[in-house]
């Protein structure tokens, strides 16, 4: 011990009466971006839930909130952050679909109840739910699952715009993977798709390259995976979380690379299906259109004898009959219906039920009754000189291409209306243009504006791309007939479409009008059912509803408890909506059946 | 920063070298280049302040990525010198003899990951965890969470939902 050491203490003793350095309730504010109490935007919060699945601590979990609603792209849940759990890492925020959460830079903050450290951020009130400083992601473009999608390789307009060769080709394995792993499997988009097909499991399948398990999947809740892989409305995609800062998942394309990697002689044993046993009862379908097939699919799965009666020389509805090929290939097409086929559904077609054969006598000789008979009646606007021949319907031109008949297109066209089958028509004509005259003359005007028009915006885009024009935001007023020949069509200023209901109730500005030159007219403005085939008897025992439509109960069950009605005639018009239809209605016929027995 | 690069990569195979910031860069030298290179920055370029000692477990490289952040005073600028040494023979030279506080960094590794520095004072000796006896716990086979509800008493976790299951439940509770 030294001298130093002895006298050390002694010295200490000189700062006793020196005012001590303590500073007492001085606030020492973190830094600008320290990661302290959690701040929720609970407005723009979405409760996906993706910072609870990063949270290695299990800090968080997903709550529902008084006051915010479940609803489609909402789950109404938001995260309740353990602070006794919390290391305050920032993955959560890092991570956050919408940027909703972050971290303020107060991290000063007690309590005696251990249970209020536990609370909702954004929800209970705290003095740091307004700070400015904290943490934030790193960047607007920071992402950890990437912000745009990986493109679609797609024929260039020129190499497409005169056959009806398909657009889209498809994703390779490795642009699958890629996109596949940008989803956060949230399930957000589930509830959006009608039928709630297991999204974020099949985008996992393709991660981990099992597209065995990828197709059964898909068949759990969707028979016609390669169409709807390629021509579905895609409503989850509206809604996917990861679509609120950069672009939501290709989640069309992702279903349509597990069906197009697989091939159909693989499927019976994918999905298990080599040996069904027969029930011994018998279904009768009426219409071969998605809602159809897919009541034909589950009903043949769980053991029953389903016929088919299809009125077209083909099966498929509208999806062979109304989407031009260069969307949907037949042979895509028919690779879902020869699975459905190989379960044992008969498919008759050329019958007409009401001429070949009636309904009573299909109740006669089967045990229950799908009809699924879609919209293939188009409507008219009405306007003066739609009576004129060279004014036709765009579902009946459609059918007509299909059906390999000459097709009247002259050299200039307007088409009327805004949603796919306008788009459809307009370049299939587009098409049967270039081939006979070598140039594109086709208008097509809507009613709605271009943000309005309920097509899907890329067919827009690429309607344009193939040089027809699309002219939004008019409403028809007239054909312009002269010496028996159409020359156009006046139009007036649409100024708004729907009313304040968002019932259809256009208004017009009749100060601005213009005029489309053409000397053929296509009318695309939707489409009626026709259920001629339904006898006065069976119509006096069904309940339609105020819009004319057949009344069924949450089984697609009519008010003939032996008839089942599903798809367009019901719900829709799509085919997501048909298919789901379908599979309820299966569902709903097994559940009659067995209840009878 | 650039001409200091440069000019060090005449003397030393350096690769990739990150300019993060103006005033910081990354090089990466091999292990046994380590220590003359940082050596040659504190005697030659001014790199007086050792700054800390860190390490990253790359276990599906099999590999410790130990970073040797260094600051010049003079310049206001940082460099960090990283290294990769094999994760079955976690053994580095010391570098106590160049700054004299590298030895409690170099013993906190020895501790939270098990890499030895061979003569670095008091490297076997506890640094924080008196009493560990299980694998050291920044090695990331070390499962924390097993470790933690096995040995502490948690406090139960709340009640989550699944957003998935939660929206069927309140929006089509039947399908």
């Amino acid at each position: 011990m030294s001298l130093k050491d002895i006298l050390m203490p002694f010295k200490a003793w000189g700062n006793v009466f020196k005012e001590p350095v303590t500073l007492k309730d001085v606030k020492r504010e973190g830094a600008p971006r320290y990661r302290g109490f959690h701040k929720n935007d609970v407005a723009t919060c979405i409760g996906c839930g993706t910072c609870e699945a990063i949270c290695e601590n299990e800090a968080i979990v997903m709550v529902p909130v008084e006051g915010i609603e479940t609803k489609n792209g909402d789950s109404g849940l938001r995260p309740m952050v353990d602070y006794g759990r919390c290391c305050w890492c920032g993955l959560c925020v890092d991570v956050c679909t919408t940027n909703s959460l972050s971290l303020s830079n107060e991290y000063i903050w007690t309590t005696n109840d251990p249970e209020e450290f536990r609370f909702i951020p954004g929800v209970v009130d705290k003095p740091w739910n307004n700070s400015e400083k904290g943490w934030t992601k790193p960047g607007p473009n920071f992402s950890y699952y990437g912000k745009e999608r990986v493109p679609m390789p797609e024929l260039k307009p020129d190499e497409r715009d005169k056959s009806f060769i398909e657009i889209v080709r498809g994703y390779s394995k490795e642009q699958a993977m890629k996109e596949a792993d940008r989803c956060v499997e949230c399930g957000i988009c589930v509830a959006t798709c009608p039928a709630h097909m297991g999204i974020p499991e099949y985008i996992k399948a393709i991660r981990n390259d099992d597209l065995n398990e990828g197709l059964r999947i898909l068949y759990d809740t969707n028979p016609l995976p390669e169409i709807c892989g390629r021509i579905c409305t895609h409503k989850c995609e509206t809604v996917c979380s990861v679509g609120h800062q950069g672009d939501p998942l290709s989640i069309r394309w992702l279903k349509r690379y597990i069906a197009d990697q697989q091939p159909a002689e693989n499927y019976k044993k994918i999905l298990e299906t080599e040996k069904i046993t027969k029930n011994g009862k018998r279904i009768a379908i009426v219409g071969s259109g998605p809602s159809g097939l897919s009541a034909a699919h589950y009903l043949a799965q769980m053991g029953y004898e389903c016929v088919v009666f299809e009125k077209l020389p083909k099966p498929g509805g509208m999806m062979r009959y109304g989407i031009p090929e260069y969307r949907l290939p037949y042979d895509a097409l028919d690779k879902d219906i020869d699975y459905i086929k190989s379960l044992g559904v008969e498919i008759r077609c050329n019958v007409t039920i009401g001429k070949d054969i009636t309904l009573e006598e299909l109740h006669s000789q089967y045990d229950a009754i799908f009809v699924g008979t879609g919209l293939h009646l188009g409507r008219s606007t009405r306007i003066p000189g739609t009576d004129h021949p060279n004014v036709y319907q765009a579902v009946d031109l459609l059918r007509d291409v299909t059906m390999g008949k000459d097709i009247p297109a002259t050299e200039s066209i307007v088409v009327i209306g805004g949603g796919n089958v306008a788009m459809d028509i307009t370049r299939t004509l587009a098409r049967i243009q270039n081939q006979r005259y070598g140039k594109v003359n086709i208008i097509t005007t809507s009613l709605e504006s271009e943000k309005e028009m309920p097509a899907d915006h890329e067919e827009i885009i690429e309607a344009r791309e193939e040089r027809a024009t699309i002219i939004p935001g008019w409403g028809p007023v007239r054909i312009e007939i002269e010496n028996n020949k159409i020359k156009g069509l006046h139009v007036v200023k649409c100024t708004s479409v729907f009313d304040e209901n968002r019932r259809f109730n256009p208004k017009f500005d009749e100060s601005q009008t213009n005029f489309f030159a053409g000397d053929m007219i296509v009318e695309s403005i939707g489409q009626g059912m026709d259920i001629s085939y339904l006898s006065e008897s069976i119509k006096e025992n069904l309940k339609f509803n105020e819009r004319g439509r057949i009344l069924v109960n949450e089984y697609f069950q009519s008010s003939l408890e032996w008839l089942f009605v599903g798809g367009d005639i019901i719900q829709g018009p799509d085919v997501i909506h048909g298919i789901a239809n379908g599979h309820k209605a299966a569902n709903g016929i097994d559940k009659f059946l067995s209840e009878k027995a | 920063m650039k001409s200091l690069i440069d000019k060090l990569g005449k003397t030393f195979d350096i690769k990739d070298i990150v300019y993060q910031r103006p005033n910081l860069a990354f090089v990466t030298v091999s292990k046994e280049h380590v220590l003359n290179l940082i050596t040659n920055l504190l005697d030659y370029e001014g790199f007086s302040h050792f700054v800390l000692l860190s390490c990253v477990d790359w276990i599906e490289d099999n590999a410790f990525q130990l970073t040797y952040f260094l600051n010049n005073p003079t310049l206001k600028i940082d460099i960090a010198v990283r290294c990769f040494i094999d994760r079955n023979n976690p053994t580095m030279t010391s570098a106590h003899h160049l700054w004299k506080q590298i030895a409690t960094y170099q013993r906190e590794l020895k501790e939270m990951y098990g890499i030895d520095f061979p003569g670095s004072p008091g490297v076997d000796e506890n640094f924080v965890l008196e009493g560990w006896d299980n694998i050291p716990p920044m090695r990331r086979e070390f499962d924390t969470k097993k470790y933690a509800e096995e040995t502490f008493f948690p406090r139960p976790r709340n009640k989550t939902n699944d957003p998935k299951e939660y929206m069927k439940s309140k929006m089509y509770p039947n399908d």
